[in-house]
């Protein structure tokens, strides 16, 4: 019995993705990784495929389909070994954002563009004195008429340069209990006092281009914010769900693929005049490693079936995040190893899918945040 | 039992310490592992300040002391910057099998200059794998000496090298012999070429070096002819030593950065030294690094004593290399999302971990190395 029921148009997607993620990114993903961003030429057609916001619905420009299509295009652009193409952070994590708490407005005015791929999203919260403990914030919206004038800075924002659209979380200096005065607002790009800083320097991911954000005395009109005044910290809980199963399918997926190349590699590689793949102890670890994955597929395959059902599975999300993003490092580790010298060069896929892993325990909420979660909801 | 070092090892230390906190600019490494450069300046002045070959004799230009001297400035170089440290400790990457087989000629001509930062010597041996039960390189011999045929990866150093040690086979079909020659870099024949981008130790060049039928006159054998492999066994355990103690300094350096970090980071209206979540890091760190150093030091201590056994060596390798590895990834966390950016220093620490994780070879083969100790070899 398959955790997940996907039907023959699920399959065939998937089929249509890998093949267009074929000939559109795979060819060019050391060139952007040279670059340090993907071109929005990309976004374009991948919109224009119908890839983008899947979930978002008919009538805002979507497909108003499942979120296995999303589960599928993660998977899938996760193989690429392309980090840059953010499109499931577009599409499943800030976006719903909008679609889930926008006005009417908003959602007419924003969303087709967001499924044609003409707006790419970004979502800020972190600052340089606020990463793990996001209620310290220093970036604030204060009233003015039918604004707000929003000043402060944002760090390692993903799709930082690239953005037309950001999802900004502010808070009301005016409003003393900080989880009761925070705001999520929608900055457009080339609104006066919003810049975009410099591409940040990374050891992995670096065809994304992650960005500091700057807003100086930057007036947004106040029918930009989602939701009811002060809502703002119970928006992100809300949407940290989805967004850490993300990352946990995406840590799942990125560990699948490249024990898959290990093992391929493996089979290929003399030491000592027999393949490595022949070695008793090799193939241990490759047993050890695939069983480690196996475990992390079979766990979020569940989460996302109860997901999908509607079920609050926050405990087990934070775990997930947590677990599959260590265990996705421990097996780009391990197949470090079994590469050995040939691990060290860049010219391997390895070499790159361990530097990309590093950062999956500390983004969207440091793997001590998810156990902090974790024990907080398990009433510890 | 005395665990203590003596006063002169203590002073070889502090002044080791201090060298690399006023010459390894944080800045300037960042740079240099950027564009791929080998810390030249830095290295002249560590040579002339006698930290480069401490362990060749006073007669052929080094200081004359141990392992363990060279494993606490190793340590001392990698703690401050792993990059640099190491890019200083394998600029006499090979003067240990000079020392251990060479000719006395091959030993005055060669060594001073390592020392005195006049010339750098490598050793070309593996070829894309770690099997060294026989190479394809060979050496063939002819009327007036040698000749040298093949290809070599990984050489550490390979481009700025003077002196390249090359591990040969005699004869391809005794497996059981083999040859260490001297090539002189730039040697008709010679063929240096990059093995291009690299995720650690990027300060040294990595190359691939092609031997095209390479001329050697007879006094270019170093030790023993048709005795190559136990030379470079030899060389290979001490150098595991070094390994460790890059190890040891890797992770020190990295618990210094991580625990500086800790107690200035403010979150949640406190440093985050104060939660649990990091002291426990920081008590795991200061575990593996410690164990780390304690095995290494014993190893170098042995070496220096006159008992070289290969499973101390082993033993310092494995666990110096985890030490740093483990470290690193604790710091980085430790760090957060600043530690994945190359301004924070410590990915860089991170990275040369892992590679050193697989220099000389992989814990896999480690273990099997290890296995042959515990267990005898098979037969």
């Amino acid at each position: 019995m398959e955790i997940l029921n996907y039907t023959e148009q699920h399959r065939a997607f998937r089929e249509r993705v890998r093949g267009f993620l074929e000939q559109e990114v795979i060819p060019y993903a050391d060139e952007w990784e040279q670059s340090g961003i993907v071109p929005r030429s990309v976004w374009k057609k991948m919109g224009e495929q119908g890839f983008l916001c899947t979930g978002v619905p008919k009538a805002y420009g979507g497909a108003g389909a499942d979120f296995l299509y999303s589960v599928i295009l993660t998977e899938e652009l996760t193989r690429t070994g392309c980090t840059g193409l953010a499109a499931p952070l577009h599409s499943d994590i800030v976006v719903p954002y909008i679609s889930s708490f926008g006005s009417e407005e908003l959602k007419k005015k924003y969303l087709p563009g967001c499924v044609s791929g003409d707006i790419i999203t970004a979502v800020a919260m972190t600052e340089p004195d606020a990463g793990s403990d996001l209620a310290s914030m220093g970036t604030t919206a204060v009233e003015d008429g039918d604004h707000v004038v929003i000043n402060g800075q944002k760090t390692f924002i993903s799709n930082g340069l690239n953005c037309d659209l950001v999802v900004l979380a502010t808070r009301d200096p005016d409003v003393g209990n900080p989880y009761q005065g925070m705001d999520l607002y929608l900055v457009e790009e080339g609104t006066p006092g919003f810049e975009k800083g410099e591409k940040l320097d990374k050891m992995g991911w670096r065809s994304q281009d992650t960005a500091e954000l700057f807003f100086r005395d930057c007036r947004v009109p106040k029918a930009n914010r989602l939701g009811q005044k002060g809502g703002g910290f119970m928006m992100l809980m809300d949407k940290l769900q989805p967004e850490r199963l993300v990352c946990a399918i995406m840590a799942v997926a990125s560990a699948e693929h490249i024990l898959e190349l290990t093992i391929r590699h493996c089979r290929d590689k003399l030491d000592l005049g027999r393949p490595l793949l022949k070695g008793q102890g090799n193939q241990f670890r490759i047993v050890e490693m695939a069983t480690e994955v196996k475990l992390g597929r079979t766990f979020i395959d569940k989460l996302i079936a109860d997901h999908m059902e509607g079920k609050s599975v926050v405990v087990e999300v934070s775990m997930a995040k947590y677990w599959t993003t260590e265990m996705a490092q421990r097996i780009a580790d391990g197949c470090m190893e079994l590469y050995g010298c040939d691990g060290i060069s860049e010219g391997f896929p390895v070499a790159r899918a361990w530097r990309d892993a590093r950062i999956m325990s500390i983004f969207a909420g440091t793997n001590e945040i998810m156990k902090g979660i974790a024990a907080k909801f398990m009433g510890l | 039992m005395d665990f203590s070092l003596d006063r002169e090892q203590i002073a070889i230390q502090q002044a080791a310490e201090e060298f690399a906190r006023g010459e390894f600019d944080p800045e300037a490494a960042l740079e240099h592992d950027q564009l791929r450069e080998f810390p030249s300046e830095i290295w002249k002045k560590a040579c002339e300040l006698g930290f480069i070959g401490v362990h060749i004799e006073e007669e052929y230009g080094g200081q004359g002391f141990g392992r363990l001297e060279n494993a606490i400035i190793v340590e001392a170089f990698c703690r401050q910057d792993s990059g640099i440290g190491i890019a200083l400790a394998l600029s006499d990457f090979g003067s240990e099998m000079l020392l251990m087989y060479g000719s006395e000629e091959q030993k005055k001509k060669i060594l001073p200059r390592i020392a005195q930062g006049k010339g750098i010597i490598t050793v070309a041996l593996l070829e894309g794998g770690y099997g060294l039960a026989s190479f394809s390189t060979t050496l063939r011999k002819e009327k007036a000496g040698y000749v040298v045929n093949g290809e070599k990866s990984h050489v550490t150093l390979g481009g700025l090298a003077d002196y390249l040690l090359v591990a040969c086979q005699d004869d391809p079909d005794d497996t059981a012999s083999q040859s260490v020659v001297l090539v002189e870099n730039g040697a008709r024949g010679v063929d240096v070429a990059s093995m291009g981008e690299v995720v650690g130790m990027r300060m040294l060049p990595w190359n691939r070096i092609g031997f095209g039928l390479v001329s050697i006159p007879p006094e270019n054998i170093v030790g023993e002819d048709g005795k190559g492999m136990a030379q470079v066994r030899d060389f290979l355990n001490e150098m595991r030593i070094e390994a460790g103690a890059m190890g040891v300094g890797i992770a020190q350096g990295a618990l210094d950065m991580a625990l500086a970090y800790g107690k200035k980071r403010e979150q949640f209206g406190r440093t985050i030294v104060t939660f649990d979540a990091i002291r426990n890091k920081l008590a795991d760190m200061y575990m593996e690094t410690e164990l780390a150093r304690l095995v290494t030091y014993r190893a170098a201590w042995l070496f220096d004593n006159g008992n070289p056994e290969p499973r101390s060596a082993l033993l310092a390798k494995a666990v110096g290399a985890k030490a740093a590895y483990r470290v690193t990834y604790d710091a980085l966390q430790i760090y957060g999302g600043f530690g994945y950016m190359k301004e924070g220093h410590i990915e860089r620490f991170y990275r040369d971990a892992k590679v050193l994780d697989l220099f000389l070879e992989p814990a896999r083969v480690e273990r099997g190395f290890l296995a042959d100790e515990v267990a005898g070899k098979r037969a």
